[in-house]
């Protein structure tokens, strides 16, 4: 059998989710067995021609959002050369935490043509807003997370790589994927394209913190209350997005003590994650009074930059440019 | 601007506001046509989601009406819709939803006038803000 061919970029985003890649440690040279990176320019150095002189590549892995317009001839010009591309990361997914530019006008302007103070370097032009690649470039399939937790992220490139040869890798991927992808996975068919490497319920299903009632008065930013160990940390007053984020972290960072940020996007059933939060953070208030109530409202801070941490570009409702026909943004189905 | 008309999405409950804007038309109350009336069943039915879907599906500005607190049919209904009215307020300016364009009211049944009075205040506001447009169009059309 020939070696597949890998494409791996990041575009506007931090090297992390190509960090995750190296994370996988010895595995990453059992990939290497069967397969040819060609392309891995935070690794290789390797130039964009290399990228024509190989062919098309069987699978692109792209990182992070597009901010410039170098972003967008990058993902458009893995587009044009790959097979397969999976959007890895919060970035590539959903737009990322580079996204929240746009939440403060005028932090995006373009200012094309401006060169460093020697003259050699031209910066790249500036998008109006920055997007996910999917809202420029047909993506299929996403493994969010910021970053993607090593062993989704490697059954997702295992199972993408060696679909339908390789039995016990295969099988091993697949326990770890949700039924659907891998029963086609394990049949050696192509999961739908759309699909998210990562589960289907709330993170709220994984955690093991235990849910009691949740009432609370105040609400406090991680750093001014140090939380109890077991139970819910909405409950205590801590701003936990588990409820409207798609697991597949296996709940680790509330297992720590950290609130879910929600970088693996909403749920399918969840319409628009800051609504769903809004929605759920008010029902724990526990006083009728409009004065009061107002006083709690008021203590909050930058609610979009919270529950639009990672997902503003692409699953906010009031953000997302072309939220009516954005039909390739992951779970529009 | 010119010829505008404000699309007004109501969420109006089914026990008093809903009555109440069936009665203003039967008193034959002038009010303004730029109102699409939902009925739902209670205040508290109308989650956050509702309201930023209105909003990205090109409503101009959205009302919930309920009845006043204490006579919510469902016994508190009227209270959770009030509970979650303060932080969507706070998201909605965020994403840069101007304040006037949401609004809780309590219309009771026996309020036509109050309701009539209400969806012609809230069609004038929202005419003199002009259309809603959201951050992100008004960012791509600024740059492209």
């Amino acid at each position: 059998m020939p070696k597949k061919k890998l494409a791996i970029y990041t575009a506007t985003g931090c090297p992390a989710c190509e960090n995750t890649l190296l994370d996988i440690n010895y595995d990453m040279v059992s990939l290497t067995s069967n397969t040819d990176i060609v392309f891995w320019p935070y690794l290789q150095g390797s130039e964009w021609e290399t990228l024509d002189e190989y062919g098309p590549v069987d699978l692109c892995i792209l990182a992070g959002a597009v901010r410039t317009e170098a972003d967008r001839n990058a993902v458009i010009r893995l587009r044009s050369s790959s097979r397969l591309m999976l959007a890895i990361g919060s970035c590539a997914c959903f737009g990322g935490l580079p996204a929240l530019c746009d939440l403060s006008a005028g932090m995006s302007d373009s200012r094309p043509g401006d060169t460093d103070s020697g003259n050699k370097y031209l910066l790249p032009k500036m998008e109006p807003t920055v997007c996910a690649p999917c809202q420029i470039v047909n993506i299929d399939y996403f493994t969010p997370g910021c970053p993607p937790t090593r062993d989704l992220l490697w059954s997702a490139i295992q199972s993408l790589l060696s679909l339908g040869a390789n039995t016990p890798k295969i099988a091993f991927a697949a326990s770890r994927l949700p039924q659907a992808i891998a029963d086609s996975v394990t049949a050696g068919i192509l999961p739908r394209p759309g699909s998210i490497f990562a589960g289907e319920k709330a993170v709220c299903a994984t955690c093991s913190r235990t849910k009691e009632e949740k009432k609370f008065d105040a609400f406090f930013r991680t750093h001014q209350i140090d939380p109890a160990s077991g139970r819910c940390l909405l409950e205590q007053g801590i701003l936990c997005q588990g409820l409207a984020t798609r697991e597949g972290c296996g709940g680790i960072c509330t297992a720590a003590g950290a609130p879910c940020r929600g970088c693996f996007g909403r749920t399918e059933k969840v319409f628009d994650p800051g609504a769903k939060m809004v929605s759920a953070v008010s029902s724990t208030f526990n006083s009728t009074d409009p004065k009061e109530l107002k006083n709690v409202a008021d203590s909050f801070v930058d609610l979009a930059g919270t529950f639009y941490r990672y997902t503003l570009a692409t699953q906010c409702a009031l953000m997302a440019p072309n939220s009516e026909d954005s039909n390739n943004a992951p779970d529009n189905s | 601007m010119k010829g505008f008309e404000p699309k007004l999405i109501a969420f109006l409950c089914n026990w008093c506001s809903y009555v109440a804007a069936d009665a203003a038309g039967v008193a034959r109350f002038v009010q303004k046509p730029n109102v699409r009336v939902i009925r739902v069943f209670c205040s508290g039915m109308v989650d956050p989601s509702y309201v930023i879907k209105a909003f990205a599906s090109g409503a101009d500005g959205v009302l919930v009406a309920g009845c006043h607190p204490g006579d919510c049919h469902y016994l508190a209904g009227n209270i959770k819709a009030l509970r979650r009215s303060f932080l969507l307020r706070k998201l909605l300016a965020e994403l840069g939803v101007d304040q006037q364009r949401f609004r809780l009211e309590w219309i009771a049944a026996s309020e036509s006038p109050l309701y009539a009075k209400v969806v012609n205040e809230m069609v004038e506001e929202i005419r003199n803000l002009g259309p809603f447009i959201s951050k992100a169009k008004k960012l791509s059309k600024g740059g492209a």
